[in-house]
């Protein structure tokens, strides 16, 4: 099947495929939207913190059984044998090769344990496109920032809204929006929050096809306005 | 918190890389120059010579190991504190999750009461579970003043659609000076 991608966002000299409204797919199970939703509120730092919860939990430990051995609760005998035990090092000489491959082994992982972390703490949170299946030899790619910015622009001009910028977020498979709303100081968040489902995300998921699109929605104020001071 | 998490994650990361390079030159450096003396890069033959003439007992190692089972615990209280501590509000569909950060409901609060006849100023901390106001009034106002600004801090949060229903406390103090 050939297909025909089609970025929305900068348009194309050349003249548009016929347009006939995408196939709306199944939607997940609620409780699977919820979970998209909640996760889509902003990136997730749960890797980083159990890394380091695990790192500490390891140094406490050693930290404290080392103490212990030094302040002779394991016995006086023990405290005083040399960090290096002689008994360690007749252990490795005895088996070099082993103890060596499982030495670079252990350094590999190490290093490579560090790597991924790394770099998984650095990398940019992703915005996937939307593949959109617009016909049996057709398929439409609405680009991340397209999409968003139409939720984002529509959603900045219901009432109470004073601004609004939107993200797509997750995987493509999966994609969920991140919509943050400056409200005004006055604003009826109920209201908005209706209106928006309302009007925008519905537009939205029907526009991209889609049969459920998980929403984060976060609420901030608007810069207060400066009050005038009267002598 | 978060900020320093993901200061320290990337930075955890690559030093934890950087052990497991070193020791893994080191170690073959040593395999392929079995009479070699000093390390490539780490001095470790003087590290081991040190480590072999120092017992458990010794004087820095209950030092070193305090200090490692501090940073150990800083690390987890780290990892347990850097949560997000949004205020979660009711969304209109299953699939639609609504957030705010407390200084959001500080702040309409604050302004609120300020908004109160009889109120000089007022600080406001919130939380999910907890909405703290201390107020300011000024000497000539209503002895009711402080029930008055609980109804409206009430008032606002009945308005807001938030999830969970956080407790108000109010503490008012009176001003001195003229108004």
């Amino acid at each position: 099947m050939s297909t025909t991608p089609v970025d929305m966002a900068k348009g194309s000299d050349a003249p548009p495929p016929p347009i006939t409204p995408p196939p709306v797919t199944p939607a997940p199970a609620p409780a699977k939207l919820r979970r998209r939703s909640r996760s889509a509120v902003a990136r997730s730092a749960a890797g980083d913190r159990w890394t380091i919860v695990i790192i500490g939990l390891v140094l406490l430990a050693a930290g404290v059984l080392v103490a212990l051995l030094s302040y002779g609760v394991f016995g006086a005998a023990r405290a005083g044998r040399p960090l290096l035990d002689p008994m360690i090092v007749d252990t490795l000489r005895a088996q070099p090769l082993l103890a060596r491959i499982v030495a670079i082994v252990a350094g590999v992982v190490l290093a490579l344990l560090g790597l991924v972390w790394a770099s998984n703490s650095v990398r940019p949170e992703r915005h996937p496109d939307l593949l959109i299946d617009g016909g049996p030899d057709t398929s439409i790619v609405v680009s991340s920032a397209a999409a968003a910015d139409a939720v984002a622009s529509q959603a900045g001009g219901l009432p109470g809204v004073g601004r609004a910028r939107a993200r797509l977020v997750g995987a493509e498979n999966a994609p969920a929006l991140r919509v943050t709303l400056w409200l005004a100081d006055d604003a009826d968040v109920r209201n908005i929050l209706r209106r928006l489902d309302e009007q925008v995300l519905t537009t939205a998921r029907e526009s991209l096809g889609l049969a459920a699109l998980p929403v984060a929605v976060r609420l901030e104020l608007d810069r207060s306005q400066p009050t005038t001071r009267v002598a | 918190m978060r900020v320093l998490l993901r200061i320290l994650a990337p930075l955890l990361g690559l030093a934890l890389a950087a052990a497991g390079v070193l020791f893994v030159i080191e170690v073959v450096a040593a395999w392929v120059r079995p009479d070699a003396t000093v390390g490539l890069v780490v001095p470790w033959p003087d590290w081991r010579a040190t480590l072999e003439n120092l017992t458990w007992a010794d004087n820095p190692v209950p030092t070193i190991a305090i200090t490692v089972a501090v940073v150990g615990l800083l690390l987890v209280m780290l990892g347990l504190t850097a949560r997000r501590s949004d205020v979660h509000l009711d969304a209109p569909s299953p699939e639609i999750a609504v957030t705010t950060a407390p200084r959001v409901l500080a702040r309409l609060v604050g302004t609120r009461v300020r908004a109160t006849d009889d109120v000089a100023a007022a600080t406001v901390t919130a939380s999910a579970r907890k909405v703290t106001v201390s107020a300011q009034s000024w000497n000539d106002s209503t002895p009711e003043l402080r029930g008055t600004v609980a109804s409206r801090v009430d008032d606002l949060l009945a308005e807001l659609p938030l999830r969970r229903r956080p407790r108000v406390s109010v503490s008012l103090q009176e001003r001195k000076g003229p108004r």
